[in-house]
């Protein structure tokens, strides 16, 4: 049964879920997200997460429209550890907003390009396809031998039947992911809020495309052999302030690998949303 | 947040001896200005593109169904819409033109 530290009626927000595993505070993560959340889209934001998680909170939780404290699911384990990513499919019940940001901890944003998703559905719309940094022809990830990976990375849902139905069904699908796996031939076990979201939407759409579910730009990864720095610090006002001016500037450094020779290539990049897949990363950029 | 130091990038790309990859910066280019030549107007979705902008101007009626970005057809007020898309359209690409610039300086 959650709890709820406090709550305010907004009509629009975003929702964080955190829970740290052995490796990673994702909880000190959320603070940073949110943080810039508040700082490019102006938007409140609720964070999901479990007692642990939340008592190793280093910075200020104010940052925290509400907190929703949840039993934490352990069933997952990757790498001889708990990896907390189950329970996803609770956004739509836990998310005190009309219309929500459902976002990653790990994704930077440095723009208010996510407000545009707002107006492209009127239920539910997340991420078709991605655009590798320093990699711009990688193929789109595909799910066993079946469909392409949709991304949970980022959805946004308004109250609604429909995005209800999805959500639910996000859930029959993660109680049934080893079930799942075997008819779209992928590897179980571990399971992927990608793959889960990606079964869901596919059976509430009755096997077909809906093109409105999909956000009409490219998730934008930093992936593998691919590494980020930020180019300036983020600025605290006052030092130890609520308001903080970001750094939107960024170094991508990509590891070209030919004849088991490596050379190294780069770019900058700026003012553009992006998702972490490395999570030391975040973090370097989180801590300056 | 606080740390009082940051990566130096410039002294990290010089002692990777890294090429800079103009390849993939245009390409980074053309994705992130992708996302904003896109707008909802007039209950559908649109992309301020020389097509689109091309075929609204290629007619003179008041009002038009137009088929957008989610393959819907919209009745849409043309002149508003046409207006709405060039400056888009306008403010959009003379941003990318000016990042593109100083890409190219690069070379």
């Amino acid at each position: 049964m959650e709890r709820i530290r406090k709550k305010t009626v907004n009509t629009r927000g975003a929702i964080l879920f955190a829970f740290n595993s052995s490796k990673y505070n994702y909880a000190d993560m959320a603070v940073y997200t949110a943080r810039r959340i508040k700082s490019f889209l102006d938007l409140p934001t609720t964070l999901v997460t479990d007692v642990d998680s939340l008592k190793t909170i280093s910075a200020d939780i104010n940052v925290f429209d509400s907190i929703i404290e949840v039993e934490p699911d352990l069933s997952n384990i990757k790498e001889q550890t708990s990896w907390i990513n189950k329970g996803r499919y609770q956004a739509y019940e836990l998310s005190p907003y009309e219309e929500t940001l459902l976002i990653d901890v790990d994704y930077l944003v440095n723009s208010d390009t996510l407000l545009k998703t707002f107006d492209l559905s009127d239920t539910f719309c997340c991420h078709s396809n991605t655009h590798m940094l320093m990699h711009p022809e990688a193929a789109q990830e595909k799910m066993g031998y079946s469909y392409e990976t949709l991304w949970a990375t980022v959805i946004m849902f308004k109250k609604s039947e429909r995005a209800k139905q999805i959500f639910d069904t996000l859930q029959m699908v993660q109680d049934n992911y080893e079930h799942y796996a075997g008819i779209h031939s992928f590897i179980g076990g571990v399971y992927r809020n990608d793959y889960g979201l990606t079964i869901a939407l596919k059976i509430v759409n009755g096997h077909t495309d809906v093109p409105s579910d999909y956000i009409p730009w490219n998730l934008v990864h930093v992936g593998k052999n691919t590494s980020v720095y930020a180019n300036e610090v983020d600025v605290q006002v006052p030092t130890d302030g609520n308001v903080f001016d970001f750094n939107t500037e960024f170094t991508i450094m990509f590891d070209h690998w030919k004849k088991s020779k490596v050379r190294k290539e780069y770019m900058l990049i700026k003012d553009m949303d992006f998702h972490v897949m490395n999570k030391d990363l975040f973090v370097e950029i989180m801590n300056g | 947040m606080g740390v009082l130091f940051t990566m130096d990038t410039t002294k990290l790309i010089k002692d990777a001896k890294a090429r800079f990859s103009h390849n993939s910066a245009k390409a980074y280019l053309k994705e992130k200005y992708k996302s904003k030549l896109v707008i909802a107007e007039q209950g559908g979705l649109w992309n301020a593109d020389a097509q689109t902008i091309g075929f609204l101007n290629s007619f003179s009626d008041e009002t038009l169904v137009v088929i957008d970005t989610f393959d819907n057809p919209v009745k849409v007020d043309r002149t508003q819409l046409l207006e709405s898309l060039t400056k888009t359209y306008n403010n959009v690409m003379t941003e990318w033109n000016s990042e593109w610039k100083e890409l190219e300086r690069k070379r």
